[in-house]
């Protein structure tokens, strides 16, 4: 067995259907759902918890992304919340004993005018100010850091300096979904692949339940962790989200020998690159710029990808496009998650995860959880949906629309 | 004969060869072993073609001095060193109907559609040229040996056929085996196999060091031979059919097909391209991955550079077999057929940064330009210090061409303006001007500008650099939404602006022709001609000192500019840079919007409730600036003294240790020998002084300088 297949730890999935009550049940077994689910067993002793999906474990978004972690936002509350979520990824292998290919590898987001120079040393400032390790760089340590790069930026685009992110790391996908998913499960969670939630049992105003294909499930607090189709799930329970769903494209190449260490993005031009673990260069950029709830992609993504990206690594430019693909993202207004209560009893929510919702998968659901079971987490209390009715959105200018 | 350097030994070839037929006639695989279907739909004859990893060897011509190298052997190909952009030829192409592949099906579909008189494309491999994708419009990209064709379409049909399965047993990785059709393209191409022994599924193993050299089938026989055809069936070669399901394709012949899963493997490498064994997909199985979706993405098996053409149809058998059901096999991706980064690049360009009508002018004159707003704008001149003493004692010039500027006329106009603006505009004389701010749905800040009143329905309107190509989508989105008689002429370019501004700024004009009576008062505008130039001359102040934008045609802008430094050389005049101005601006506590505001900025946090009239019936923003008006409001901007040196922008504020908000401007006042600054707090109770970069800073009124104004009237 090659060692991929080897490390992977036994799903230890229950037996039947599922029960006719639990006390929380989540809609959505993506990373968010499942780590809920963990810490609410691990951490709250909640073990009568069932996780439905209407696909396979992490099909959606999870499944789908990037893989970056890092925490270097703009306003204090986003700080602190990724860098919790970056601190608890650095200990996920040991805690569930999963290998998720977790790889430190520090991002350079890269400024080529005056402007985004300021917006980056602005960066580095609050992260330092709010716990993460960010400074501001120059070319010359830009260069070391990445040789590859053309700081000239093909005459065009010249490197003025950086925001670099030294915490910045990388996990494989699937593997931080089933870390979750061994781990709840282990725990006494049920989840159920291939089970959709087709509407929300409801007692007057407060919900009381799902409804399934396999017969209706009561629970104490039904939590959606739904990924693109949150609006319909929400507007069951009567709860209007400001959430546009958008898709967000990226690619990979053949595998290549590992040559490229750090992750790097580019604020003017606005794409990153990085290299998986299995060698191939991951690129990507801002989600698209329609609204949509497909998962097609298109070659004009592709076509401008490429071309900003061997704009600044001419080396990319003999690489070959392996595969393309698109995750469907629940975008809020303010770019900020929306998590927490919804102001329906029984009805709680996770969502707005919009292109940065695998980097908070450990944080989320860890504080989600807190809140299901003692009523309070610190962490997420700026990120509740209320805030939009009292006029304190969390609009955060640098990781505004991308990324 | 000619040759091509293979793994560093020329080898020969004959015309027509691909250079994977090349190698077989040398006696070598192209690669380093494995099944060979000399169709494009494995992996396993991929080489380093001129510098380029990863390409399909048996999909390449063989041409005259062409270099091949084999991928590592156990490792990955390097990326390579540093490279030269080589451009690639694109070309946009209208079809009606496209058929990919011409065999026997698309040759059928061909001739039906033009027998009724459709106009066809027809694309097959074969030839060369590679379909990478579907995609929606519908479009097709296709790779060629020229470059890359998008084609935009009508309809397509897809006859791509069906793909040797291949053997999945221990050996499969020697050289020496064939599918039937690669057997037979070697085969005309007067290449040698030796002894050939041809397997189905009975076969067992392969044996052999390198090479195969023996079969060993089920029933335990054993045969010598130099080379095996395994003829195992098919499979429909349907990911472009797979890849994009809402784009209308029409799939004929062989790829749409049902066609008989092959007999489940049971041991030996299942996927070339990763080394997936059958071991692994029982491994993932058996810890509880059930699901065809799950067991690829646990195994990785079918994510390889075939994008799962050798290793689907038997993972779908396998996970048939184990669980019961025949799955559906996956979503296909692009790129079916691979294309470099240059190739898809190829056609696309990065949006150009925008040059003024007088950037020859800045150069010319030493400016450092930078990027801002979409334009490159002279960031200084060399000397910011003293390009803000031309302001502030003399007489110096601004380039600010790139302000949005908009015409907007008609019957409905001023009930347009009202809408759009929270200010008053219907009140505004003829020949005056008002600041005004523009306010989103959720009564946030959006742009600034100025609104020039030209006429009963005639009003020129200013926005920001940064937010003018925005600003224009606005209100045409607005006029069209409430179906008003407006008419909308965006003069952002056609039109350059040229800002005189300092205490001898009237005397310039007065030097350029202007008559004193002849020049706008504060908050006026007229239309005056200047050293020869009609010019729309709007005064208003954003440095602080007495200013005069002169809008002009941008075809005498190099000309009005080269006057005003001639007229002004005795003034001592010398133009300032975005450097200078937003050290000027911040004095008088003017913001700029996108830099000191933020997404969610009402006037109220930036103190700015004066350009908001809620005694207006309705403008955009009104109802959420009603709603939210008195919930308690911890976020405003603030002005700040220290001393020197000025803080970084960026740096935190923090009060009783506590983050509270950040530096959004900061300036060394040269004015002042302290530093001014602008910046956030957002937590109740606001404080008067507060920490910046370990510093003490003092919360001060703004504005800095001139607090009665007295300096823009003079």
């Amino acid at each position: 067995m090659n060692e991929f297949v080897e490390t992977l730890l036994d799903l230890p999935w229950q037996t039947g259907e599922p029960k006719s009550s639990y006390d929380v049940v989540i809609i959505g077994a993506g990373g968010h759902g499942l780590a809920t689910a963990y810490y609410l067993a691990t951490r709250h002793g909640i073990t009568n918890v069932c996780v439905l999906d209407s696909n396979f474990i992490g099909a959606g978004n999870s499944g789908r992304n990037t893989t970056i972690i890092r925490s270097n936002y703009g306003i204090p509350e986003s700080v602190r919340f990724y860098q919790r979520s970056l601190e608890m990824y650095q200990t996920l292998e040991d805690e569930t004993g999963c290998w998720i290919m977790h790889n430190q590898k520090g991002q350079i987001w890269m400024a080529h005018s005056v402007s985004t120079a300021r917006t980056e040393q602005t960066r580095a400032l609050m992260n330092q100010a709010c716990g993460a390790k960010t400074d501001y760089i120059g070319p010359d340590e830009i260069k070391q850091l990445c040789p590859q790069i053309d700081l000239t930026g093909g005459g065009r685009y010249p490197v003025y300096g950086a925001s670099y992110h030294h915490e910045g790391a990388t996990a494989r996908h699937d593997r931080v979904v089933w870390a979750y998913a061994q781990g709840a499960l282990r725990a006494g969670v049920h989840v159920f692949q291939h089970t959709p939630v087709t509407g929300l049992l409801k007692d007057g105003d407060r919900v009381v339940g799902v409804q399934t294909p396999r017969g209706n499930i009561a629970a104490g607090t039904v939590i959606s962790a739904v990924g693109g189709d949150v609006t319909t799930v929400a507007n069951w329970a009567g709860v209007r989200l400001p959430i546009r769903t958008h898709a967000l494209q990226a690619f990979v190449t053949n595998a290549y020998a590992q040559e490229f260490a750090p992750i790097v993005s580019s604020n003017d031009l606005v794409f990153y690159v990085s290299q998986t673990p299995r060698g191939q260069m991951l690129i990507g950029a801002e989600y698209d710029r329609f609204a949509s709830y497909r998962q097609a992609t298109s070659f004009s993504y592709l076509q401008a990808c490429s071309k900003k990206s061997i704009t600044m690594f001419p080396f990319l430019a003999k690489l070959r496009i392996l595969r393309s693909w698109t995750g469907i993202c629940d975008v809020s207004t303010d770019f900020s998650p929306i998590i927490g209560h919804t102001g329906v009893d029984g009805f709680m929510i996770t969502t707005g995860w919009g292109t940065w919702g695998f980097k908070a998968i450990p944080a989320g659901g860890s504080q989600l959880a807190e809140l299901v079971a003692t009523g309070s987490a610190t962490l997420i209390e700026p990120f509740g949906l209320q805030r939009f009715a009292h006029e304190a959105a969390m609009a955060d200018p640098s990781s505004a629309g991308t990324r | 004969m000619s040759r091509v350097v293979y793994d560093g030994t020329p080898i020969e070839y004959e015309e027509g060869d691909s250079l994977a037929l090349a190698a077989l006639r040398a006696g070598q695989h192209p690669a380093r072993g494995g099944t060979l279907c000399m169709a494009g739909d494995c992996g396993n004859c991929v080489a380093i073609v001129d510098g380029t990893p990863w390409v399909r060897t048996c999909q390449t011509d063989a041409r005259p001095g062409i270099v091949v190298r084999r991928h590592p052997n156990g490792s990955h190909p390097s990326p390579g060193g540093p490279e030269q952009h080589t451009s690639v030829t694109v070309r946009h192409r209208t079809a009606d109907h496209v058929v990919v592949g011409h065999g026997e099906s698309g040759a059928a579909a061909a001739a039906a559609l033009r027998a009724e008189g459709h106009d066809v494309t027809v694309f097959d491999a074969a030839d060369g040229d590679e379909v990478v994708g579907v995609f929606d419009g519908p479009s097709v990209i296709v790779r060629r040996a020229d470059g890359i064709d998008h084609f935009h379409v009508h309809h397509i049909t897809l006859a791509t056929g069906a793909a040797e399965v291949q053997p999945v047993c221990p050996g499969n990785l020697l050289a020496g085996i064939y599918t039937p059709k690669a057997a037979a393209v070697a085969i005309a191409a007067g290449i040698d196999l030796g002894t050939v022994v041809t397997v189905g599924h009975d076969v067992k193993a392969f044996h052999g060091e390198g090479r195969v050299s023996e079969v060993e089938f089920r029933d335990g026989t054993r045969v010598a031979c130099d080379s095996v055809i395994a003829d195992l069936g098919s499979a429909p070669r349907d990911v472009l059919a797979r890849m994009a399901p809402l784009v209308p394709v029409e799939v004929v012949g062989p790829a749409a097909q049902a066609h008989p899963l092959p007999p489940v493997a049971e041991e030996g490498v299942l996927c070339p391209c990763g080394k997936i064994t059958v071991e692994d997909l029982q491994g993932v199985w058996d810890k509880g991955f059930r699901d065809l979706e799950l067991v690829k993405r646990a195994s990785l098996c079918g994510v390889g550079t075939c994008q799962g053409g050798v290793c689907m149809p038997h993972l779908r058998s396998f996970v048939a077999d184990r669980s019961g059901v025949e799955p559906k096999p996956f979503t296909g991706r692009p790129a079916a057929r691979q294309v470099t980064l240059a190739e898809a690049a190829a056609g696309y360009h990065i949006d150009t940064f925008r040059r003024t009508p007088l950037h020859a002018e800045h150069e010319a004159l030493g400016a450092n330009l930078d990027k801002f707003g979409g334009w490159f704008r002279p960031w200084n001149y060399g000397d910011p210090i003293a390009e803000y003493w031309a302001v502030r004692e003399g007489v110096s010039l601004g380039d600010v061409s790139t302000l949005g500027k908009m015409l907007v006329s008609g019957p409905d106009v001023v009930e347009a303006l009202e809408r759009l603006y929270p200010n008053h505009v219907h009140d505004i004389k003829v020949g005056r001007s008002r600041y005004v701010i523009n306010l989103n749905e959720r009564g946030h800040v959006l742009d600034d500008g100025m609104i020039c009143r030209e006429g009963d329905t005639r009003f020129l309107l200013t926005f920001t650099s940064g937010g003018a190509s925005t600003a224009e989508m606005w209100v045409r989105d607005w006029v069209e939404t409430w179906g008003l008689k407006v008419h909308v002429l965006d003069r952002t370019v056609s039109h350059g602006a040229i800002n005189v501004t300092g205490p001898l700024a009237g005397e310039l004009l007065r030097r350029a022709g202007v008559a004193d009576d002849d020049r706008p008062k504060f908050l006026q505008h007229r239309h005056v001609t200047v050293a020869g130039v009609p010019c729309h001359i709007m005064r208003l102040s954003f440095t602080g000192e007495a200013s005069y934008e002169l809008h002009h045609q941008i075809d005498r802008s190099v000309e009005l500019w080269q006057a005003l430094m001639e007229l002004g050389r005795p003034l001592g005049i010398k133009p300032h840079g975005l450097q200078a101005l937003f050290g000027l601006r911040l004095e008088k506590g003017h913001v700029i919007v996108g830099q000191d505001t933020e997404l969610d900025s009402s006037p109220r946090r930036i103190n700015m409730d004066w350009a908001v009239k809620m005694e207006k019936a309705d403008f955009l923003g009104r109802e959420a600036l009603a709603r939210t008006a008195n919930l308690p409001d911890e976020r405003r901007l603030f002005g700040f003294t220290m001393d020197g040196p000025a803080p970084l922008e960026g740096s935190v504020i923090r009060v009783d240790g506590d983050v509270v908000g950040h530096v959004t401007s900061s300036w060394d006042s040269p004015m002042y020998g302290h530093a001014v600054l602008l910046g956030w707090q957002k937590r109740l109770p606001h404080a008067d002084v507060v920490e910046i970069d370990g510093r003490e800073a003092r919360v001060s009124p703004v504005p800095f300088y001139d607090k009665e104004g007295a300096r823009a009237r003079m």
